[in-house]
């Protein structure tokens, strides 16, 4: 990308805003603020690629996280399912996302759905859990609604609505991408059933937007950045703008440490490691954190000072608390024809009929299902994963598996809410520490008891379309507690009562009136399992209210 | 990536022993540890610059137990054994003395079991299949299948999938990966039955 108009800023002046991350919510609110006349610096952890540098590599993707930062032995984040247990360090890292400017939008798969009205009331609807923080947002849907059409236009998206979606303003930028075998057959299924499959919303662009090219169809989105710059990143779509506008500076390799507070109570300096190693630190006149919903806690908790005990905007004791990862349930199918779902977006159909929590099934929760190829977009990932259940992993009989199943496959994936609980937090590792030198995050969850219900229902209802569809193969996926995720949600809630929130409903700090907060931390309820839309469209309405706030001195 | 059990799945029995290589701390793309003179896969009879050819017969051997030769070609076709030498000399060097370790603990067994052999590539398809079936829960096993798969299905700037033969086994088409749909039979015959509609409404 044609990079003008870059800028420096001293360490020792005060900037307007420092942002803490580039992701889903960090490059907006960076390009928001800068275009709008204010001084930015972002500090990102990880590199600065861009489309250049993406490829179709799965080894160096899957197997050496390229994207990530290296595995879980380079985080040492640590996970354990019960706080009387220690914490160690597990293979695979509890909390997944991309270190690169852009965050996890590069290389998120771009299902982009938004709440309904019902994600953000749903506790007065449904009166309250027992042993949980299930609550409503102090926000409603109506309120959200002009931000997530400007994450459509924006950000940009290509979708179509479905026959029960709550109200857009808008239309579409752009059509839904063109029906997927795997599309098809969901439809085929789904209407047996009588159900309703509708085509999926990508941040993904269909046709060229905002002088960014049309998707290409490589298949290679899930995990992946894209190499044309038509996924719809941050580094894609706000980053460029963010930087053209001569008042941001992207600070890449830089990871920040403490966030310090002056003797009112102000944060007032943003301590990092830079690329060289050298521990360094930029003044601010106010600081927004958007590192996730893992790394935003986990920040707040390690700048804990003589001042703030118990960490960083934290006098309710909610910092960390509340993480919920979506519940998830999978089918696996194979069908008689080639699919050929490699070729284009994962998915192009998904089924929203079980959106709604119904008391009839004794369980708390609801969710949507999409079909798609997943681990059959990759060879190399399907030789190692996608052998049959059961099945041989070697040999000529699981070579003619391979042969017949990579074209063939179709997965589905259920994916819906979690429910806040104290016990599924974010604290720090008493003993291990990051590459940086950091004391490490360290996750403690469980699946509530209705998460786990949630999971084998929908993916009870997959098979079913699976089957109705005509599979000559169907296989569910063990139902676990989960110890892994890429949604990392909650952990920071907004509120209007600072005893049981850490955010108001405008990203402010209850505690420090100059940090904002912004990003899968903020979320109420964990919504059905595609959040991303949900965290870029918060981070538009942050903004708004960000910047009306400094123009009037609010900050 | 929303995946749970999978690739949770995948990913503990898939990174386990790739932890700690110099490549995953620095986080960095793994072809760039690989040297650009070395970047294509390479021909049968290129040499090997980090095995001995004795090793190489092994692996070879080894490699097409876990994808063999049937009516298509195999791990032996793809050169997955060229994969074998770049990674012990680039992004696996620090496993490649582990990984000998293992290859003579698993080959000292043999010739107890099968008089006469010393070796794996001494055996019959049908011995050999049996004695790795009786190690296959073993780390060497799961290095090995790893490495051939890799070998087979990678990029073949690694080494091996020579000619793209690993994705044309699955039928992957491509490179280039660009395509237009209809991509697969479905999606196809939804759209000859769309606009046989569009026809009849005509």
């Amino acid at each position: 990308m044609a990079i003008e108009n870059r800028v420096t800023y001293p360490l020792d002046e005060a900037v307007d805003f420092v942002i803490i991350g580039s992701g889903s919510a960090g490059g907006i609110l960076a390009k928001e603020l800068s275009v709008n006349g204010f001084q930015v610096v972002v500090l990102e952890q990880g590199p600065f690629r861009t489309a250049k540098d993406f490829t179709h590599d799965d080894l160096s993707v899957f197997i050496f996280g390229e994207l990530d930062g290296g595995g879980n032995q380079v985080h040492q984040q640590t996970f354990r399912q019960d706080e009387s247990e220690v914490a160690t360090v597990t293979q695979q890292a509890p909390a997944r996302y991309a270190q690169t400017v852009g965050g996890s939008s590069v290389h998120y798969t771009g299902n982009f759905w938004r709440l309904r009205e019902v994600d953000f009331n749903e506790r007065s609807l449904l009166g309250p859990i027992s042993g949980t923080n299930f609550a409503d947002w102090p926000i409603s849907y109506a309120e959200l609604e002009p931000y997530y059409t400007r994450v459509d236009w924006e950000i940009g998206l290509s979708g179509a609505p479905g026959p029960n979606d709550s109200f857009r303003s808008k239309p579409f930028p752009l059509p839904p991408f063109p029906i997927k075998s795997s599309g098809v057959l969901m439809e085929r299924g789904a209407k047996k059933l009588g159900l309703h499959a509708q085509p999926e919303p990508h941040a993904i662009l269909s046709g060229p937007l905002n002088g960014r090219p049309a998707c290409i169809s490589c298949g290679f989105c899930m995990g992946f950045g894209c190499e044309v710059n038509a996924k719809s990143s941050t580094l894609a779509a706000m980053i460029p703008d963010a930087i053209a506008s001569g008042n941001c500076e992207i600070r890449a390799e830089c990871a920040v440490f403490r966030i310090d507070t002056d003797d009112k109570g102000r944060a007032d300096e943003v301590f990092y490691i830079d690329p060289d190693g050298n521990e360094r630190s930029q003044k601010a006149k106010a600081v927004i954190l958007s590192a996730n919903g893992a790394e935003t806690p986990r920040l707040l908790l390690n700048s804990a000072s003589a001042q703030h005990p118990d960490g960083l905007a934290n006098s309710s004791g909610f910092v960390g608390r509340n993480l919920m990862y979506n519940s998830h349930g999978a089918v696996r199918s194979v069908f008689e024809e080639q699919l050929n779902d490699y070729k284009g977006v994962q998915v192009s159909r998904i089924v929203h009929d079980f959106y709604e929590s119904d008391p009839a099934r004794g369980f708390y929760g609801g969710g949507g299902i999409d079909a798609r190829p997943f681990m059959a977009a990759a060879p190399l990932l399907f030789s190692l994963a996608g052998g049959r259940p059961g099945g041989p992993s070697w040999g000529a009989d699981f070579k003619a598996n391979l042969e017949h199943d990579f074209t063939r496959s179709m997965f589905l994936f259920g994916s819906g809410t979690s429910i806040a609980q104290d016990r599924n937090n974010v604290t720090i590792d008493p003993t291990h520490k990051d590459r940086w030198g950091r004391p490490s995050l360290r996750i403690t969850y469980r699946d509530h008891d209705d998460d786990i219900a949630l999971a084998h229902f929908l993916q009870d209802r997959a098979a079913d379309i699976a089957e109705a569809a005509g599979a000559t193969h169907v296989w569910k996926q063990p139902v676990e507690h989960q110890s892994s995720g890429p949604h990392l949600l909650g952990t920071c809630r907004m509120g209007d009562d600072p005893a049981s929130s850490v955010i108001d409903k405008y990203h402010r700090s209850h505690d420090v009136p100059n940090l904002f907060l912004c990003d899968g931390s903020s979320m109420v309820t964990s919504g059905r399992g595609q959040p991303t839309m949900t965290i870029s469209a918060l981070a538009f309405r942050a903004s708004e209210h960000i910047i009306a706030a400094a123009r009037n001195n609010e900050i | 990536m929303s995946s749970d059990a999978l690739t949770r799945r995948f990913f503990l029995q898939g990174s386990g022993s790739l932890a700690g290589s110099a490549l995953m701390r620095a986080g960095i793309p793994a072809f760039a540890a690989v040297s650009q003179a070395a970047c294509t896969a390479k021909e049968e009879s290129a040499a090997y610059e980090n095995i001995t050819n004795a090793e190489a017969r092994e692996i070879i051997a080894l490699a097409a137990r876990i994808l063999p030769t049937t009516d298509t070609p195999g791990a032996t076709e793809a050169g997955a054994v060229y994969f074998f030498d770049k990674a012990f000399g680039t992004f696996f060097a620090d496993m490649a003395g582990p990984a000998r370790g293992m290859l003579a603990n698993f080959q000292s067994g043999i010739a107890a079991a099968f008089p006469g052999a010393q070796v794996f590539s001494d055996l019959s398809e049908s011995d050999q299949d049996t004695y790795l079936k009786n190690n296959e829960r073993s780390p060497f096993f799961f290095g090995l299948r790893f490495l051939t798969l890799a070998g087979v299905f990678g990029m073949s700037m690694y080494g091996g999938n020579r000619d793209n033969i690993g994705w044309k086994l699955v039928g992957m088409d491509g490179p280039p990966h660009a395509w237009v749909p209809p991509f697969g039979y479905y999606d196809a015959e939804y759209m000859a039955a769309a606009q046989g509609e569009q026809k009849d409404g005509n």
